[in-house]
């Protein structure tokens, strides 16, 4: 050991060096610190996106090079020069007017001084005056006689005050002629100069483009100003290279009892995302695929009003990395990938991770609620119409959705309908009676199909007929069926627009396509119902169901006869062999026992039991069981009424934590919203697999068999149920019009009036049957607020009669009341912006001549040819015009003439008036608007002002 | 053996294991406190450590940027415990054989210059240190998660790791005592430690021998009931506080069988078999005769024995009552937790009534 010295511990070389050691330590570590501050994944994601565009400018502007004509460019540059060179031989001229010019311009620049000079004194002169005069005036006010000094100088400052005024105006006015000098100079040295100006003006056209270019190429440069702006240390001062963010006060976040404005910083990294011309780029530099619709500038959601988060959740503030803002892959190929690329995880604890991205439209729902239909969310649109569909709303309620008709039929007089045996193999297995039914299934799954729980359930099935005929009302059909020809009973019911709303066996290809579903799929009814109870249902269903849907097609008795003889030749043999177990009295006693154990101790309760006679334990079985399945959420039964649906509300199901949703021990299933509630609609009895639970406790959420699109469209419908709070300034608010039409829409659905029609190109499922012929379907209703005249639609709704002879489809006659009528025509009206009605006492004022050349031009465009009703014997392919006056519009009918195809594509009514050029010119002159305008007075002139009847056939002037 | 492992964490049986280690760890301090037996326990823990982490549900628990500081402060509450126990072995051989301890021979009694020797060594710590906490918080981001939600609390919700002992108790106590009170006593009480404890003996040197009491009792409190405390809660305390063996998944939906029943219960229902009165200080009688005689009889019964006059004789009284009040506080927490163990014992006296729940 070494000798130290005195009242020293170390050795003082020893702890300099380590002091050394550590300091360069220290100043390693703290350079670590700022790259590891600098060093972000954006910045890179930026570098490439300047790159991307450096590329895009550069080719752009080889392009706009390669485009501009060379040839001319040089022949205006000679012509320059020898402008330059006609210009310079006038050089004295120009001298000499530069020389005067600058002497205006002095003279210009003195007499601006002087005018200020005066201008403030005049204005000081006007204060003074104006002092003295108060003065004065207080003098007088306070009865005194003022002094004559004041007098004096109020006399002084005036005189002054006038020769600074006249001074002033006079220097006003040389200004005036100084100014006039000086252009007129100006423009002399341009005329001077005019041909230099002129060619220069012709090079800049051509060359602007190429000059912009090459400005934003020069932004794109990383040179060394670019590396100092973004150097470490100094980038906090202005970097080109940093977080960019989109704040929207229009639309918040939730931050625990506070809304705060969202923010959203993915364009930090998404740079191109509303720029046009990066649709070929890969991602994160693409351009948004849908720039029309969204984020870009001139759609209706740009980016700085909509932001990102807010249809595509996630953490839209979180920049750190890729992983941040909760992306979320769309499936599992993009999972390996993303795993791979970016070290993606799922995100935990987030509430609302990014939505897949095929699930996007689910957020329209957010801001664009009460209405039925969400134009361009097409896949939204198709998992509401699911919903509908499936009736899911009947069970769970849904905000917005309160208004629509339980989904299955009411079972009040269900014992005249059909047979108890029927009913109880329906209710078990509906599938096996009709494989389109829509009635799900709710026994016989994959967890309660134990020989145990099936006992039970064959009780409950049992016990829920035996009550529910208890309570059925009676019902005598009206009329008798008296056997018909199903062949021709056919042929009615798949041509009269039954299948509008109903598929039908025999035609599965044609309902396939139809799609229909107001009604059921109509497949083995001769196993199903009472034929007399059919017939009379087909002649008026209301007078079975005072409120149903479905309308009276004005059959003839024959008609309904021979529809009644096809249905009931629809036989299901295999279900009508079906013969249900009896009523297992054991069995319902102990589901009986279970309910009153609930609540009391076993003594009671089987005291309770034993005090009910063998009938009345059935029937409280039977009403118990349908509160436990809840049958009466969708079907209208006795004793049910106000009680509440039996399914959680899904009104929010979109923001609950994925905390609360049971995975059971489901591992497979996606831990995601998404993945819980699709896989919840494929078989909703899975959570029960491998878990040991009692009777009683069994999911009962029956199947209903959903294919994969199906139940995916559905998902998307209802993960969009969330509860953001928007407020109200965000959100698409319906203005005074637009709720009346979606008032009006609402009945139309319920109605399914589009089954049939397309309104306005929605939907008219019907028309897919008419593919080779539209005309041949029901009218397609294309502004047909501003085709028809309200007071006839009001009494055509009511009051159906025959309009186009040749169709087979027939308008049907709905059981609507005032109110529902009111709205469908306001509806229209306001849909086609039109006033309510047409004053036809003002339309028909022929001027000299008109009436002639009308007649002329109606046998030269021989419209009686198709529009034959009333003029000739020939079947007629066109409506009769004889109604025209009660039920067109007089604008509407002039814009039908002059191009019937922009109104109804396909239509077989030619255009006469193509392009504006009339095919009679010798008529009025070949004016086609006058042409147009008589043919319209003519029509309504001849017209009559009487409404048909129902039993008006075709109208007969002649 | 892991199934055992899990089975034997659980505090119930971990807490006697370890109070039994703590008490052979004192006794053979002389054997622990060597070098031969700190090679041969890191021959034994470093594998042992390895194979702990090798399985994946302790990984996770073992990684979570919460848990990285804990493992190494109880990685040098480890070392540092040897070293007393080894410096104390050292210097109570000498003292035995007459000599002075090892601080105190001449060659280390010598003084030094405070600068450079002091200050230039602080120095060169505090860079040390600032450079591995730097490092430490480069490598190890700071695990930030998204904006709080008091609707959506965190499943375990876990307080910092010096007071994961704290909560440990409050399954024991009421959270007035747990969270109020026992600390506060702690503080005050470590606040006491110079005033009460006179004896000189053992100043700047270790040494057990000569002070055993002061070692013993601190030690017990400082591992058995803080340490190993904290070591429960972090990483045996899983989702809903329950207790989850080192090797168990952290399964959210884990139901344990627990029902506590307070001592007046026992008293009233199950050992006289009426029903409880309506008088509430009626009700807990037998509570508060016996917390007030643990806290008031006990005491002056202790000073009566033999080892008690002694103490009186050396401290005085004052000290002396101070000084039992606060071990028995101490104490109060295993014997609360024996009898938790035991008897599911809820509470001693139980006046929700008042807010006052022992």
């Amino acid at each position: 050991m070494k000798k130290l010295e005195p009242g020293m511990a170390y050795k003082t070389s020893k702890l300099n060096k380590i002091f050394a050691f550590l300091s360069v330590l220290f100043l390693m570590v703290v350079v670590w610190v700022f790259l590891d501050d600098y060093i972000r994944p954006w910045k890179a994601v930026q570098i490439e996106a300047i790159k991307i565009k450096k590329a895009k400018l550069e080719e752009k502007l080889k392009k706009v090079e390669g485009d501009i004509d060379e040839k001319r460019l040089a022949t205006l540059q000679t012509q320059l020069d020898q402008a330059s060179k006609k210009v310079s031989t006038r050089r004295k001229e120009v001298f000499a007017i530069d020389k005067e010019l600058k002497q205006v311009l002095k003279e210009i620049k003195s007499e601006t001084i002087i005018n200020g000079t005066l201008n403030s004194q005049v204005s000081a002169r006007t204060f003074l005056y104006e002092q003295v005069q108060v003065k004065i005036k207080k003098v007088i006010a306070k009865g005194k006689e003022p002094s004559e000094g004041l007098f004096d100088k109020k006399k002084a400052i005036f005189d002054d005050l006038k020769s600074f005024k006249g001074r002033f105006l006079a220097s006003k006015d040389k200004m005036k002629f100084l100014q006039a000098d000086q252009k007129r100079l100006t423009k002399q040295k341009l005329a001077l100069n005019k041909e230099v100006t002129e060619t220069n003006k012709k090079i800049k056209e051509i060359v602007t483009t190429k000059e912009l270019l090459e400005l934003a190429l020069e932004k794109t440069k990383m040179g060394p100003i670019f590396a100092i702006r973004n150097a470490p240390f100094v980038d906090f001062l202005d970097p080109t290279l940093k977080i960019q963010q989109i704040v929207l006060e229009n639309i918040t976040d939730d931050r625990y009892f506070q809304q705060v404005p969202k923010v959203d910083r993915c364009i930090t990294c998404h740079t191109f995302i509303d720029k046009p011309g990066y649709e070929d780029q890969e991602n994160p530099h693409r351009t948004h695929p849908k720039l029309d619709l969204m984020v870009g500038r001139d759609s209706p959601h740009p980016m700085k009003k909509s932001g990102c988060t807010s249809c595509h959740s996630g953490d839209g503030h979180r920049v750190n990395d890729f992983q941040s803002i909760a992306h979320w892959p769309e499936d599992k190929e993009q999972r390996a990938e993303w795993v791979k690329k970016y070290k993606w995880h799922e995100p935990h604890r987030i509430a609302t991770p990014m939505l897949k991205l095929s699930q996007t439209e689910a957020s329209c729902v957010k801001c664009h609620q009460g209405v039925e239909h969400i134009p361009g969310a097409t896949v939204l649109n198709e998992g509401r119409q699911n919903i509908e569909k499936f009736g899911c709303y009947g069970c769970h309620k849904i905000k917005g959705w309160e208004h629509k008709r339980k989904p299955g039929p009411s079972l009040y007089k269900i014992a005249s309908k059909v047979d108890k045996e029927f009913f109880k193999n329906w209710v078990w297995s509906p599938k096996s009676f009709n494989k389109h039914a829509m009635m799900p299934s709710f026994f016989a799954q994959s967890n309660n199909s134990k020989p145990e729980f099936m006992r039970k359930n064959i009780a409950e099935v049992n016990a829920m007929a035996e009550f529910l005929w208890d309570k059925s009302k009676s019902y005598r059909p009206f009329m008798k069926y008296t056997g018909g020809d199903a062949k021709a009973g056919k042929e009615l019911a798949s041509s009269v627009g039954c299948m509008g709303c109903h598929g039908m066996e025999g035609a599965e290809k044609v309902s396939e396509k139809i799609g229909a579903y107001a009604g059921p799929f109509l497949s083995g009814t001769g196993s199903k119902v009472d034929p007399d109870w059919l017939v009379s249902w087909l002649k008026k269903p209301s007078h079975y169901q005072e409120d149903t849907i479905m309308p009276s097609f004005r059959l003839s008795d024959r008609e309904a006869n021979n529809i009644a003889a096809y249905l009931l030749s629809l036989k299901n043999k295999e279900f009508e062999a079906k013969r249900f177990a009896p009523l297992d009295r054991s069995a319902r006693d102990e589901v009986l026992l279970a309910y009153f154990t609930a609540f009391d101790s076993e003594e009671v309760a089987h005291a309770k039991l034993n005090k009910l006679t063998d009938r009345q334990k059935t029937l409280e079985l039977g009403y118990r069981s349908v509160g436990k399945y809840g049958c009466y959420s969708c079907h209208n039964i006795d004793g049910f009424a106000g009680r509440s649906p039996i399914g959680p509300e899904l009104t929010n199901e979109g923001s609950k934590p994925l905390t609360q949703f049971g995975f059971g021990i489901q591992k497979e299933v996606e831990h995601s919203r998404d993945g819980w509630i699709k896989a919840h609609l494929l078989d909703p009895r899975r959570w029960d697999k491998g878990i040991d639970k009692p009777f009683q406790d069994l999911t009962r959420m029956p199947m209903f068999y959903l294919s994969e699109r199906e139940a995916e469209t559905m998902t998307i419908a209802i993960i969009g149920q969330v509860n953001d709070k928007i407020p109200l300034i965000g959100v698409k608010q319906l203005d005074a019009r637009e709720a009346i039409v979606e008032k009006g829409m609402k009945v139309i659905n319920k109605f399914n009036c589009v089954g049939c029609h397309e309104v306005d190109g929605y939907r008219g499922d019907i028309l897919a049957k008419y593919e080779d012929d539209l005309n041949e379907g029901p009218p397609r209703l294309v502004g047909e607020g501003h085709r028809v005249q309200l007071d006839w639609f009001h009494y055509f709704l009511d009051n159906v009669y025959p309009i186009r002879p040749w169709l087979k489809v027939r308008m049907p006659s709905y059981n609507l009341t005032d109110e529902e009528r009111n709205t469908i025509v306001t509806m229209f009206q306001y849909k086609a912006g039109q006033k309510a009605l047409v004053d036809r006492s003002k339309i028909v004022n022929w001027k000299a001549g008109e009436k002639q050349a009308a007649k002329e031009l109606w046998e030269e465009l021989a419209c009686a040819s198709c529009h034959s009703s009333g003029f000739n014997q020939d079947e007629p392919q066109a409506p009769n015009l004889f109604f025209a006056r009660r039920r067109l519009r007089p604008s509407w009918t002039k814009k039908w003439l002059k191009d019937p195809q922009a109104i109804l594509p396909g239509t077989l009514m030619p255009s006469f008036w193509e392009d504006g050029e009339s095919q009679a010119p010798d008529i009025l002159g070949g004016d086609s608007e006058a042409q147009m305008d008589v043919l319209v007075k003519y029509m309504y002139d001849m017209g009559t002002e009487k409404l048909p009847t129902k039993n008006t056939k075709y109208w007969s002037k002649q | 053996m892991r199934e055992f492992i899990n089975w034997m964490a659980d505090p119930i049986r971990s807490f006697p294991v370890v109070c039994v280690l703590f008490f052979l760890m004192m006794k053979y301090y002389r054997i622990v406190g060597t070098k031969k037996f700190l090679y041969l326990a890191l021959a034994f823990i470093i594998p042992t450590a390895i194979w702990f982490g090798s399985d994946p549900n302790f990984f996770t628990i073992l990684i979570l940027p919460d848990n990285i500081p804990i493992i190494i402060l109880l990685v040098l509450v480890g070392y540092l415990q040897w070293f007393t126990l080894y410096k104390s072995a050292e210097n109570d051989k000498r003292i035995e054989a007459g000599l002075c301890p090892i601080e105190g021979l001449p060659e280390n009694r010598e003084k030094v210059w405070c600068w450079p020797n002091l200050v230039y060594t602080e120095l060169f710590c505090i860079i040390a240190a600032t450079c591995f906490l730097v490092v430490w918080a480069i490598i190890f981001k700071a695990p930030l998660e998204e904006p709080a939600n008091p609707t959506w609390a965190p499943n375990p919700a876990k307080a910092p790791w010096y007071f994961l002992g704290l909560q440990e108790m409050l399954v024991y106590f009421d959270p007035w005592m747990a969270g109020v009170v026992l600390p506060g006593v702690v503080v005050v009480g470590l606040i006491a430690i110079p005033y009460i404890d006179t004896n000189p003996k053992g100043n700047g040197y270790f040494t057990i021998m000569e002070r055993p009491l002061a070692m013993w009792g601190f030690l017990f409190g400082w591992l058995v009931l803080w340490i190993y405390l904290i070591i429960v809660g972090t990483f045996l305390r899983g989702p809903n506080w329950t207790f989850y063996g080192p090797f168990e998944y952290w399964d959210y939906h884990k139901v344990v069988a627990e029902y506590n029943v307070n001592l007046s219960e026992f008293l009233w229902i199950k050992g006289l078999n009426t029903s409880m009165p309506q008088n509430m200080f009626l009700r807990e009688i037998l509570g508060i005769v016996v917390s007030l005689g643990y806290v008031f009889v006990l005491p002056p019964m202790m000073a009566a024995s033999k080892f008690g006059k002694g103490m009186i004789e050396k401290i005085g009284n004052m000290r002396y009552y101070i000084l039992v009040m606060l071990f028995l506080l101490m104490m109060s927490l295993p014997i609360k937790m024996v009898l938790r163990w035991l008897f599911s014992l809820k509470y001693i006296v139980a006046l929700p009534e008042l807010e006052l729940n022992l």
